[in-house]
């Protein structure tokens, strides 16, 4: 029952997160910055209006945002929130979510391609190059996160017995993890330094310019699933930083989303003391997080036998 | 076993009525199907008994007329007939309309021919239980697969295609022999029991030799030159054949001798892993490179060779560590991946002759548009293309998560095995990724968008002999994600016989795969939850459309659309020192607009291997022995001559 109350809280305080984002980089460009439930405005605007659809798009235009709102939608399902264990869980969850995540990008690339625009082709280009370099950092924590609690499930790593925490015997290796992770999510939702959401030219775009054809609520549940994401990628960081504490489920709940207001706080942070990278050294970025994840588990093999 | 054979002597048949009857077309064609589409329900018919059996196999049948050949049925010969009686009746089905040119009524019913005799010598090699038998069933596949790919023997680079896989074919069998040989000269005997007395060295040697003739034929790296030239020659049932079924005739091979071998060291493991990493990764990374339908998909056949490679030899270090849930979960999920890659690939090649047929260019630069002019191909092309990017909650996922299983089972080993499990990991990964890569770039510039030729533009949806077969494989894709646990008890059932994991206890992995299940399903609800909500946030809601804006463009052009070549560049460039890309440009020398050229090509670096370090240093060897050829017939005599004296004082 708890489960299902935090996912639920979770799922309605998504919106709000990005507007702590857009305020910590007006705070520290000296501007006021546009209201924290700024989101949620945006999203009720959108679902007031209709859509334009292309001429020469089909179906699968339409499919595009309901697969990748579902995409986004199930991790949060899986994985703990405020403390509580999550709805969902078995051994072998996460191999599933981050493939279900693949198929939310597989339709949002293939809708992309569907409208006949050059600028959502190269936006589709860069998104299927940049995300599949993610994978393999994202696999190589998996391969880490094995080696510590010997599970494959989100509960397990985070509640489990085990548990992948800085607290732990092995807690050094997560700096690794945690410093790899912030740049896979950094790469995944479009932040700079891999992508800037306030772009306004389309040839330097990877995600704002895949949805540029989608209007209406279709884009509302574009931008509902992509603050999902954005809370899942937080969220997972939030447990590497955040050890269970054996206190109420109210303390336990106040700080999870207080590490994970830090953690959006340090989004903003970078996002406006570093400049976006030119394209030829994104991937290079990617590789280096994963080449931090993979000498960590390479550690592993001295001191976990 | 007498029901199979009545089944051989049913597609037998079918091959022989083509022949006679080659006058009527319809009645040709129609006869060859029938006789075929019966003859495969038989063989499915005559499995059923096999499948609810528990205890070892003991049937074997012996014909000893001039040559002694047994044939038996174990359980791993039940699940590789499985995809034979399973797709090959589709295929044939999908030809009678394919291939519709009445004028070349003789040729077509030699096509039917032979590719009755490719069923039966499938059947055969998978059913064979000595040495003799193998060899011979496995040069009949050969010769018969020659024959089907070189049917439009008119065109330069179809003779050009088969030539080279005749070349590779035959290689192949020579290592295969050279195998037997060996076998042959140790224990003296042809019958399969005896090979695990062999010395170890010389099973090794028989290993490797093994490997390099069947993985050939399977299109390992680097013996998968012929793939990508023969696949595209060939016609499209019969690349759906080829590459769905008689591939894994090679896979068959390889887990049959390492079966009867009984090596229980760890190196035929790590070579079989590292060869299908190798062929995984760089598979793909040349599908990305190519654009032309039918050879990317050619590739893709190899990447996902490398797939099942790495599942088996993650199964035999479990089987050489002890390890038996890696053991079990590694060659399961290959075994099952053999399956569900003979469904998709078959679905993806039969899409692909669709599209051939109708706009008649393979180039998916040319192509476009197509999902509103062929609705049904789209989207079981689109089916096809989730499904072998290995995504949920199609049945590709469910084979991948086994081998990602047992690879983090490899994850707890000492030493250099916990190397190879987090690089089997890492390359599943990369695999995954780059797959879905490749196919969102053919289904977006084929099937989506404006069409870029006119040809494309013509386009229009193929008879229902051919969408049947497609619909059919797509609800199979879709059948074993959702409901996974009835196959993959079937991958267990055909590791029953293979003595090395030992006995598999019922309940193992009831669990997991009822999660998995449980996963797909609940992707599904909230799906349809989030279709139903879409569907009501937007009622009462005003919908126009207009044309795709084009950044102020007043005249846009279909051709200002996203090719593939574009698409894949930038992941095809970052894989450099393992694809060579040639880059032919002009260049611009005028002061005003004149004529240039920019041409790229992305080659194999196996090929250009090939090529550089054999081929060319034996010609040139081989060019000083020019001088034997001159032409004059009285030295030829003279050389028969000699040869005779030679021959009758020696010997």
């Amino acid at each position: 029952m708890e489960s299902l109350i935090a996912f639920m809280l979770a799922l309605l305080l998504a919106p709000l997160f990005p507007g702590i984002i857009n305020r910590t980089k007006a705070f520290v460009a000296g501007k006021q910055g546009p209201p924290l439930l700024m989101k949620y405005y945006t999203l009720a605007k959108l679902c007031r209006k209709g859509s334009v659809y292309s001429t020469s798009s089909s179906f699968v235009f339409k499919m595009g945002p309901t697969v990748s709102f579902t995409a986004s939608l199930m991790p949060l399902l899986f994985i703990p929130l405020a403390g509580t264990a999550p709805v969902f869980s078995f051994h072998g969850d996460v191999i599933v979510l981050f493939y279900i995540m693949g198929i939310g990008r597989f339709f949002t690339i293939v809708a992309a391609l569907d409208t006949a625009s050059p600028f959502e082709g190269m936006g589709a280009a860069r998104e299927a190059f940049f995300s599949t370099l993610a994978e393999a950092t994202i696999f190589a924590v998996l391969i880490l996160f094995y080696r510590i609690s010997g599970s494959l499930s989100l509960a397990d790593y985070f509640h489990g017995e085990n548990a992948v925490s800085l607290a732990g015997p092995t807690g050094a290796l997560l700096l690794f993890v945690i410093v790899a992770m912030f740049m896979v999510l950094l790469t995944e939702n479009s932040r700079v330094p891999v992508d800037d959401p306030q772009t306004h030219l389309e040839l330097t775009m990877i995600h704002e310019v895949m949805i540029l054809d989608h209007s209406g609520p279709d884009l509302a549940l574009i931008e509902l699933g992509a603050f999902f994401k954005l809370l899942f990628y937080s969220a997972f960081i939030t447990h590497l930083l955040q050890p269970l504490v054996p206190v109420g489920l109210l303390v336990n709940g106040l700080l999870f989303y207080g590490v994970l207001t830090l953690v959006y706080v340090a989004v903003g942070v970078t996002e406006s003391t570093m400049a976006r990278f030119k394209m030829n050294l994104v991937p290079k970025y990617i590789l280096t997080s994963f080449t931090l994840v993979f000498f960590a588990a390479i550690l592993t093999m001295g001191f976990m036998q | 076993m007498d029901t199979l054979f009545y089944a051989l002597a049913v597609i037998l048949a079918g091959g022989i009525l083509p022949l006679l009857l080659y006058r009527h077309f319809k009645v040709m064609k129609a006869s060859a199907v029938i006789a075929t589409v019966i003859g495969s329900l038989l063989g499915l018919m005559a499995l059923l008994p096999a499948l609810q059996d528990t205890g070892p196999p003991t049937t074997t049948w012996a014909w000893q007329q001039f040559l002694t050949l047994t044939f038996s049925l174990d359980s791993l010969s039940v699940f590789f007939l499985i995809p034979i009686f399973l797709i090959c009746p589709l295929a044939a089905l999908y030809g009678f309309h394919y291939m519709d040119k009445s004028e070349e009524a003789w040729r077509i019913a030699v096509n039917y021919c032979c590719l009755s005799l490719l069923i039966v010598s499938m059947v055969l090699v998978v059913c064979a239980d000595s040495l003799m038998t193998f060899a011979l069933a496995w040069e009949l596949m050969s010769l018969t697969s020659y024959f089907l790919v070189v049917h439009e023997f008119h065109k330069k680079e179809t003779r050009a295609a088969g030539y080279l896989y005749f070349v590779f074919a035959q290689a192949g069998a020579m290592c295969i022999f050279a195998a037997f040989g060996l076998i042959y000269s140790a224990t003296g005997s042809f019958a399969f029991e005896d090979l695990d007395q062999l010395s170890s060295q010389l099973k090794l040697a028989v290993f490797i030799l093994v490997l390099l003739g069947c993985g050939s034929k399977a299109g390992i790296f680097p013996l998968h030159i012929w793939l990508p030239h023969a696949h595209p020659a060939a016609p499209s049932h019969i690349s759906a054949v080829m590459s769905g079924v008689m591939i894994k005739m090679g896979i068959y091979g390889i887990f049959r001798f390492y079966m009867l071998l009984g090596d229980t060291s760890l190196l035929p493991g790590q070579v079989i892993l590292a060869v299908g990493m190798a062929s995984g990764v760089l598979g793909v990374v040349y599908a990305l490179g190519k654009h032309d339908l039918k050879r990317l998909l050619a590739y893709h056949s190899v990447e996902n060779i490398g797939i099942i490679l790495i599942g088996a030899g993650l199964g035999m270090i479990g089987v050489a560590t002890g390890n038996a849930t890696m053991a079990i979960f590694g060659f399961a999920g290959s075994l099952l991946h053999v399956l569900n890659h003979s469904i998709f690939k078959s679905l993806l090649f039969m899409g692909a002759g669709a599209v051939l047929q109708k706009t008649r260019t393979r180039h998916v630069d040319e192509l476009g548009g197509l999902m509103k002019r062929m609705p049904t191909t789209g989207r079981t092309f689109l089916v096809g293309s989730i499904s072998i990017s290995g995504l949920p909650p199609f049945n590709g996922f469910i084979s991948e998560f086994l081998i990602y299983f047992a690879a983090f089972q490899g994850l707890t080993l000492p030493g250099l095995s916990f190397l190879f499990a987090s690089l089997a990991i890492i390359s599943l990964a990369v695999i995954g990724g780059l797959a879905a890569a490749c196919f969102t770039k053919v289904v977006g510039i084929v099937f989506l968008g404006e069409p870029r030729s006119a040809g494309a533009g013509r386009a229009s949806e193929v008879q229902a002999s051919m969408t049947v077969p497609m619909l059919l494989l797509s609800l199979l894709c879709l059948v074993i994600g959702i409901f996974p646990a009835p196959f993959v008890q079937l991958a267990f059932f055909g590791l029953r016989d293979m003595a090395l994991i030992g006995a598999i206890e019922p309940g193992t992995g009831q669990v997991l795969i009822g999660n998995l299940a449980f996963a797909a399903r609940l992707f599904l609800a909230i799906l349809l939850g989030v279709t139903l909500l879409r569907r009501t946030l937007y009622a009462g809601k005003e919908i126009a459309s207009g044309p795709t804006w084009g950044c102020g463009f007043t005249q846009p052009n279909v051709r200002m659309q996203y090719t593939g070549t574009s698409y894949a560049m930038s992941i095809v460039e970052f894989f450099q020192p393992f694809v060579r890309i040639r880059t032919v440009y002009s260049g611009i020398r005028k002061i005003f607009p004149g004529h240039t050229t920019y041409e790229t090509r992305v080659d194999d670096i196996a090929e250009i291997g090939m090529h550089r370090y054999l081929l060319q240093p034996l010609v040139k060897i081989l060019e000083r022995l020019r001088w034997i050829q001159h032409g004059h017939i009285q030295l030829y005599i003279g050389y028969i001559v000699l040869t005779i004296v030679v021959l009758l004082l020696v010997f």
